[in-house]
């Protein structure tokens, strides 16, 4: 096996221990979390998701760590939340074959997205939003480290697509709960 | 805790520096050129054998010519195509004549060494870069091959043993849906460029560009008017290469063209060529002699496989020889591979009945006609 596929077995472990955590299990949902790793590396889970959905993003694998540690509230609100969704609403049509442009080739040689990453650091910046800034860096370095032959997996995957999904749905429903 | 505020722009900007540092910046891409073209001296002949049964059900040859000169044919086989049991299965071609099949990729091998769940294996495309030799195959974890995702390995020992297979990131969806059929071509920087193809609701021909570590530096879209599948590279020159592609549209299909003048960085489509294809694997190989040869399906469908030839470098085709005919539409004879090796023996594998893989060796005197 190579870097790259440990890389992607251990962070769908990591995955899956976010997942169960997140479960209403009263005051054990962080330890059942933690217990939930090695038995998702060790069932064949963590291979069974790595197979079907690939190698996890950088990105999501930084939010499964922090719901798992129990550190707050996650980074992905709202504004990250469609931000994802946006970028991958554009991402993965034309990347599967709508138009002639692939924008997932930029990927391979990526200078026009890291300088976009660039100028979103801007922005995080001026939003004191360290915490994004600090995501955007384990993305980078993951690049930076080979896990990647392309930054964009380093950024974005389906399954923090669909975190995204479910952070805008529960917040709408809250509101019209409230409403 | 509060982090300093310092802290979180400081790791942002020495991370972004890695990257970019990582980042390649590969040359402007050029092709090795194909060298002078030479006439073949040897007379005509042809032979055909049907290689040693490894399983039931057997498809998709690919062929290489090995630093010692043995032929190298990979193709995968099991109880029917994308069973469980399917596995990517290898044999050479010496002097004693076909050695015994011997499988060298599974789906449980590819599972293990990708931590990754694999469902079936296929396609194999075989490339001998001197002592190296290439095997990328397929591998599909849920639903049918256009679930696919590319696979790599490497043999320093003629196929006598391999490395464990490496899974390449093709795309940001699932990373699925990225599939080989033709041999890639060698690039002037040490590196290849490797046709292969997308077929997950859209269909089209893709070209990935790989460094000389075997990194992908690059992929290019082949866009055609129509759905096509599996694009097979010959190179004219430097810069310039024709891919030719299944036509998996509907209606009486042809063989479509996409060229680029630009060592691979674009593929535009061009006039498809007056060759059937009955949606059906074709094979292109540029002889020694500087003819072009094309392998395929004729208009009746994969009953019939059929050889054409071309003398000015595409523009023009004719027929050079049937190779199989049956009247039964069910027969089956498809998805050829060509080699030419370096002694001129021009090698053609491809699927028996789907009952075994059938190998043709023929010189170019036979495929022209000379003494026929």
């Amino acid at each position: 096996m190579n870097a790259t596929a440990l890389y992607g077995w251990l962070a769908h472990g990591v995955v899956i221990g976010a997942l169960v955590s997140l479960l209403p299990l009263g005051g054990k949902h962080r330890l059942l979390g933690m217990a939930a790793m090695p038995l998702a590396w060790f069932s064949g889970l963590a291979a069974l998701l790595h197979g079907f959905v690939g190698t996890p993003s950088v990105t999501l694998l930084v939010l499964a760590i922090w719901q798992i540690a129990g550190r707050g509230p996650s980074p992905l609100g709202q504004r990250p939340a469609w931000l994802v969704i946006g970028t991958a609403a554009v991402l993965y049509p034309l990347a599967l074959g709508l138009g002639s442009f692939d924008p997932y080739a930029v990927g391979y040689q990526p200078w026009p997205l890291l300088l976009a990453i660039g100028a979103l650091a801007v922005v995080l910046l001026r939003c004191r939003r360290e915490d994004w800034l600090l995501i955007l860096s384990a993305a980078l370095a993951g690049y930076a480290g080979g896990q990647f032959a392309n930054l964009w997996d380093a950024l974005i995957d389906p399954l923090l697509v669909l975190a995204a999904l479910a952070v805008v749905v529960g917040q709408l429903a809250r509101r019209r709960t409230a409403g | 805790m509060t982090l300093p505020r310092w802290l979180a722009p400081t790791l942002f900007a020495l991370a972004l520096a890695a990257a970019a540092w990582r980042a390649p910046f590969p040359v402007a891409p050029a092709f090795v050129p194909p060298p002078p073209a030479v006439a073949d001296p040897a007379p005509a002949y042809f032979s055909t054998a049907l290689l040693p049964t490894a399983a039931p059900s057997a498809h998709a040859a690919a062929l290489a010519e090995l630093a010692d000169g043995r032929i190298a044919a990979a193709w995968f086989a099991g109880t029917r195509e994308g069973a469980a049991d399917v596995a990517v299965w290898y044999a050479t071609l010496g002097a004693a004549g076909w050695t015994a099949p011997r499988a060298i990729a599974t789906r449980e091998g590819t599972a293990a060494a990708t931590l990754a769940y694999a469902r079936k294996v296929g396609n194999p495309v075989l490339y001998a870069e001197g002592e190296r030799l290439h095997l990328w195959f397929v591998s599909v974890a849920l639903g049918g091959w256009a679930g696919s995702s590319l696979n790599h390995a490497v043999s320093g020992d003629g196929g006598a043993s391999w490395s464990p297979p490496t899974r390449l990131q093709t795309s940001p969806f699932l990373n699925i849906s990225t599939l080989g059929r033709a041999p890639p071509v060698a690039l002037a920087d040490g590196g290849l460029g490797l046709p292969v193809y997308h077929e997950f609701i859209a269909k089209h021909g893709e070209w990935l560009r790989l460094a000389p570590d075997g990194r992908i530096v690059d992929k290019v879209r082949m866009p055609q008017g129509r759905r096509t599948l599996q694009p097979a590279v010959a190179v004219l020159d430097g810069q310039h290469a024709l891919a030719i592609l299944r036509d998996n549209d509907t209606g009486p299909g042809r063989i479509r063209v996409a060229t680029t003048l630009d060592g691979g960085q674009h593929w535009p489509a061009a006039d498809a060529l007056p060759l059937p294809n009955p949606n059906s694997s074709v094979a292109l190989l540029r002889l020694k002699s500087g003819r072009l040869l094309i392998a395929g399906n004729g208009a009746s469908g994969r009953n019939q496989l059929l050889l054409w030839l071309s003398d000015d470098a595409g523009k023009t085709w004719h027929t050079a020889a049937t190779v199989e005919s049956d009247a039964d539409p069910q027969a089956e004879f498809s998805y050829p591979a060509l080699l030419q090796a370096r002694d001129g023996r021009i090698h053609l594998a491809y699927t028996w009945r789907r009952q075994g893989i059938k190998h043709a060796a023929f010189s170019e005197a036979w495929l022209t006609g000379d003494a026929r």
